[in-house]
């Protein structure tokens, strides 16, 4: 059985604010080098996997399971879902004729096979580590220098 | 030659290809390679959280986790291409 951190505390704000921006939460408690390192981190791999599937990879209506995977990147991973939403709405009718793609373009193309699962799979391991950023930073330890007493510089 | 074909297809892909908005034109054994950077994003956030306060050892640790995973991952396929190609037939 695990025991908490004796210098363990509880910090509601640095949680939202690790939300809210990744290493947002981090950077409050004073670790602003953790804070940027996390924020590169979690957005190289979040941006990394709409890089590779395109913005299908983030669709809260068609793979809701990814996205609550992918929804603890914060705001940003709701407004990239809202614009693709709106993409969609632009899709090709059903009964889309190759007439119809000589005079229009789509908005988006569908992510599918590999591609479509590793971009999502990106994006979704983005959302799972700053789930585990978010709580690092509510309940937060203090990491110290090695050989230092004090507090983070 | 489905390496070759996997990159002419790349090639023939790209102008069309909208960065953010379309899936990379990755075929063949391609994707294969998101593995590394997907180990190394992995490894910049995980060691993020754990290294000390310094952050003198930091991409060191990042890359030594980047390359532990990768090998693993490879040990994981030879293992899994072993035991499907070569004990399963003998069982059989």
């Amino acid at each position: 059985m695990s025991s908490r951190s004796a210098n363990e505390t509880f910090q509601p704000v640095a949680g939202i604010l690790a939300f809210l921006l990744p290493g947002a939460g981090h950077a409050y408690l004073g670790e602003v080098r953790r804070g940027v390192h996390i924020c590169i981190g979690v957005f190289f791999l979040f941006f990394g996997g709409i890089f590779i599937a395109g913005i299908d990879a983030i669709d809260r209506e068609e793979d809701f399971w990814w996205f609550v995977g992918q929804a603890p990147v914060g705001p940003v991973a709701f407004g990239i879902d809202r614009i693709h939403q709106n993409m969609k709405a632009h899709d090709p009718p059903p009964d889309a004729t190759a007439d119809w793609f000589e005079m229009n373009r789509p908005a988006r193309m569908r992510s599918l096979g590999h591609v479509g699962e590793i971009g999502a799979l990106f994006a979704t391991i983005a959302g799972m580590l700053n789930a585990i950023c978010i709580i690092d930073a509510t309940w937060h330890a203090p990491r110290r220098r090695r050989g230092e007493r004090g507090g983070d510089a | 030659m489905i390496g070759l074909a996997s990159i002419l297809q790349l090639g023939l892909l790209a102008p069309a290809y909208r960065p953010f908005i379309d899936p990379l034109p990755l075929t063949g054994w391609l994707w294969w390679l998101t593995l590394i950077p997907l180990a190394f994003g992995v490894s910049m956030v995980y060691k993020a959280i754990r290294v000390s306060s310094s952050f003198n050892t930091y991409w060191r640790e990042v890359l030594l986790m980047t390359l532990q995973i990768l090998g693993a991952m490879i040990g994981l396929a030879i293992g899994v291409h072993i035991l499907i190609e070569w004990l399963v037939p003998v069982l059989e």
